[in-house]
């Protein structure tokens, strides 16, 4: 740029001043409203919307997808497209550290390297459509960021994933050197030179568009792996609670008193010391309790729960397990009260239903022998189907309007004995200690009822007053 | 006695000059999109203040940090807004920082004079993502450990020096009580140094070439 161009650009500014307006108030006024109108989004975002909860960090957990923040989802996308390529996709660097290298100097030194001294939209046609199809293209690829790349069982690529690659590397990547040509050849081409340009880059973003269209429509949905995340006190006792039902309730029992397990394969007699106990609660940390759960106390019989030690709670999971312990049981601490979640119970007269008042007792007390993969007389309870339907002694067990069926005997402390030899067949249930009146009433009425599923079912079977 | 008290401080604070040479400067004819540049500033300052609330709590050691933002969140009055305000605030100022770049491009005013303002602009414009790199570790959950881990993972890809880079980023060869203390300490304090700085320059170099004129034909 020469002396005379500088003076002219001078002169010019000085003119468009002329014809202006001040900073204060005029422009001022302007940034105030836009930045006040952030600030409220931002209240709003905070308040509506919030920080989503995830669970601690777990550097056992390898098989955790790793989400990078949306903002640099399209580099991840880009070097995960690269990645595809035959030959030049091993060659890691080019894609993580050339091109983006090259971009960034680029961007850096664009003054320097533009030195096209026209100011006006027409004139600059190279330089607005390389910037439009690259913020294009960095749209397409944050939004494909999600859709996994896939491998028939030849190990060739899936069309959603050859699709994906044009989507968002070759159909830019030509566009780009189109547009560089067009200007190489402008003496040529002459004065259509812009306009081939702008045609170029919009019929390419438009093809961009058009394939990730595609690639959504036709591709797997990605999964989510959604992780339960607790985020006020009373959530994390409750989380650890169903956490504490489900993997200690077998051996502990509910409340953590079982001084010796009965019901559990291998263990079967073994002594444990009551963990809810002033001995325990006093003595442990809350970080000496996390550990024990984490490692578990192999020689003793506690299995590991930790995922590194191959169990299957996290960190956070575990977290809430000894919340929950630490507020039951540890009488320097006191429940809030929002946390103290009491089991349904019907009103006397009404009929119990299994979704409303007997799931969540079986949940607490039996699910965790009487799930797939423990010693359990084949009596799986997870679901309404299999509670009725499983069991060495199905047909037998649970008996509708029947008082003598197995599940209200054993529940009431009676056990199941074979009437020739005496031997028992089924113990008492829970085997080491029963559960409270009330819960053992409201089971016992369910199966007397005939075992109603919903509330409306139950409805219909109440005795109406 | 309002007015003596001003003319005494304008007398050795030269107020006046300032005035004249920062807020009552001439303008060309302005435009809505003008606006994104002082909004840059105003997350920036919005998430000094409230990043600067939030070290109140937080903790940056692996055993403490995730708990320190469960406290943050559920026991401090308020606290869910503070960390909100700042969670969105760096999504926002990404944002706002971006389209900020593209209408300078777009209306072509890195040109003679403003050059430098725009090679300064870049160097903000990685702060920020740098900003948003090193905070994104800091709450220790799953999310940040793993994002964290393939980030300092792709330095590694660097011909030669890559495996070092790496290991200076981490503290180390995996991810560790040192690779949060790092974060942490480029977070609130290099990152934001930097950033202060070159956006001290950047509005210096703003009020003394003007805001460029909207380009006409003749441009
Ligand atoms: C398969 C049976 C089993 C399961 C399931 C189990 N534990 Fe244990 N646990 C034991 C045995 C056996 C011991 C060792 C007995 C002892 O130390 O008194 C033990 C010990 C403990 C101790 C230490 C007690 C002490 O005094 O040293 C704690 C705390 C504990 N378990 C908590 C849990 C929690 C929480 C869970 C659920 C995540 C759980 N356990 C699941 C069998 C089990
Ligand atoms: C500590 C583990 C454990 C818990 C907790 C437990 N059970 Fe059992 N249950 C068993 C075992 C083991 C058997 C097999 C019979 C036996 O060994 O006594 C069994 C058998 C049964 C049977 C006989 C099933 C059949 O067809 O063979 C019924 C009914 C039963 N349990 C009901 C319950 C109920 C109801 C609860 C909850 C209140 C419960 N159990 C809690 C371990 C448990
Ligand atoms: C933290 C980030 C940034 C802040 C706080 C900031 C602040 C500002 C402000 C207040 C203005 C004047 C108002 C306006 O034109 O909008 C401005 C103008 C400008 N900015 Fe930035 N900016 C930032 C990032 C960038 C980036 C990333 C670039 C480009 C790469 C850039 C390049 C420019 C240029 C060239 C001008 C002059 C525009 C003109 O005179 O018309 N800035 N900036």
């Amino acid at each position: 740029m020469n002396e005379e161009q500088k003076k002219q650009i001078h002169e010019k500014y000085q003119r468009a001043l002329q014809k202006g307006e001040r900073f204060w108030p005029d422009s001022i006024y302007k940034d105030l409203v836009v930045s006040f109108g952030i600030f409220i989004l931002l209240i709003l975002l905070a308040t509506f919307v919030g920080v989503p909860g995830e669970p601690k960090a777990d550097p056992s957990d390898s098989s955790y997808v790793p989400k990078p923040e949306w903002y640099f989802l399209f580099l991840f996308k880009f070097l995960a497209l690269y990645g595809q390529l035959p030959v030049i996709g091993k060659v890691e660097w080019i894609a993580a550290v050339l091109i983006p290298a090259l971009v960034l100097i680029g961007l850096f030194l664009l003054p320097i390297l533009d030195r096209n001294p026209r100011r006006h939209y027409s004139r600059r046609t190279l330089a607005l459509t390389i910037m439009a199809v690259f913020v294009v293209s960095m749209v397409v690829l944050t939004i494909l960021a999600n859709i996994p790349l896939t491998a028939d069982e030849n190990g060739r690529m899936t069309l959603p994933t050859r699709l994906q690659l044009w989507a968002g590397l070759f159909l830019p990547a030509a566009v780009y050197i189109l547009l560089v040509l067009y200007a190489l050849l402008a003496k040529r081409i002459g004065p259509l030179t812009g306009r081939l340009q702008v045609w170029t880059a919009a019929a390419g973003s438009a093809g961009m568009l058009a394939l990730m269209a595609v690639v959504l429509a036709i591709a797997p949905a990605p999964e989510v792996a959604e992780s339960r995340v607790a985020g006020t006190l009373a959530e994390q006792i409750a989380a650890g609670q169903e956490l504490y039902a489900l993997h200690c309730v077998e051996c502990h029992g509910d409340d953590g008193t079982v001084t010796l397990i009965q019901g559990v394969e291998g263990l079967e007699g073994t002594v444990v010391s009551p963990i809810n106990s002033q001995d325990v609660m006093y003595t442990f940390t809350d970080e000496t309790l996390a550990n024990i759960i984490n490692y578990g106390q192999q020689s003793l019989g506690m299995p590991p729960f930790g995922k590194a030690y191959g169990g299957e709670l996290g960190p956070s999971e575990i977290g809430y397990i000894v919340t929950f312990m630490r507020y039951s049981w540890d009488d320097r601490m006191e429940m809030p009260a929002e946390a103290v979640v009491s089991l349904p119970l019907p009103a006397p007269g009404e009929a119990p239903s299994y979704d409303v008042h007997v799931q969540p007792i079986l949940q607490r007390y039996c699910v965790s022998c009487h799930r797939a993969g423990k010693e359990n007389g084949g009596l799986l309870m997870t679901s309404y189907e299999e509670t009725l339907t499983t069991g060495d002694y199905a047909g037998r067990t649970i008996v509708a309007g029947d008082p003598n069926s197995y599940l209200i005997l054993v529940i009431n402390g009676t056990p199941i004995t074979d009437p020739a030899t005496g031997e028992v067949l089924i113990r008492q249930m829970p085997p080491t200690r029963l559960m409270p009146p009330e819960y053992i009433d409201v089971l016992t009425r369910w199966i007397l009822a005939g075992m109603p599923r919903t509330a409306e079912d139950a409805q219909a079977v109440s005795p109406t007053p | 006695m309002w007015k003596k008290f001003y003319a005494w401080l304008d007398e050795r604070l030269g107020l006046n000059d300032l005035y004249k040479a920062t807020l009552d400067r001439p303008e060309p004819k302005g435009n809505w999109w003008n606006t994104l540049g002082s909004a840059s500033l105003f997350l920036f300052l919005l998430q000094g203040v409230t990043g600067i609330f939030l070290t109140v709590y937080y903790t940056p050691s692996p055993d403490h940090a995730y708990d320190s933002i469960q406290y943050i969140m559920n026991e401090v009055a308020f606290g869910w807004l503070i960390r909100g305000i700042h969670h969105w605030g760096a999504t926002l100022m990404v944002l706002v920082v971006f389209i900020h770049m593209l209408r300078v491009f777009v209306t072509a005013s890195y040109k003679y004079p403003r050059e430098l303002t725009w090679i300064i602009g870049v160097g903000l414009l990685l702060l920020t993502l740098g900003m948003g790199f090193t905070g994104y570790l800091l709450p220790w959950n799953q999310r940040a450990y793993w994002a964290t881990t393939v980030g300092t993972e792709i330095a590694g890809a660097v011909p030669f020096i890559g495996g070092f880079i790496t290991r200076a980023l981490r503290g180390g060869e995996d991810l560790s009580a040192l690779t949060l203390s790092r974060f942490f300490s480029a977070h609130i304090w290099m990152l934001p140094a930097l950033l202060a700085g070159l956006i001290g320059v950047h509005i210096y170099l703003i009020v003394k070439h003007g805001e460029s004129a909207f380009p006409d034909r003749e441009d």
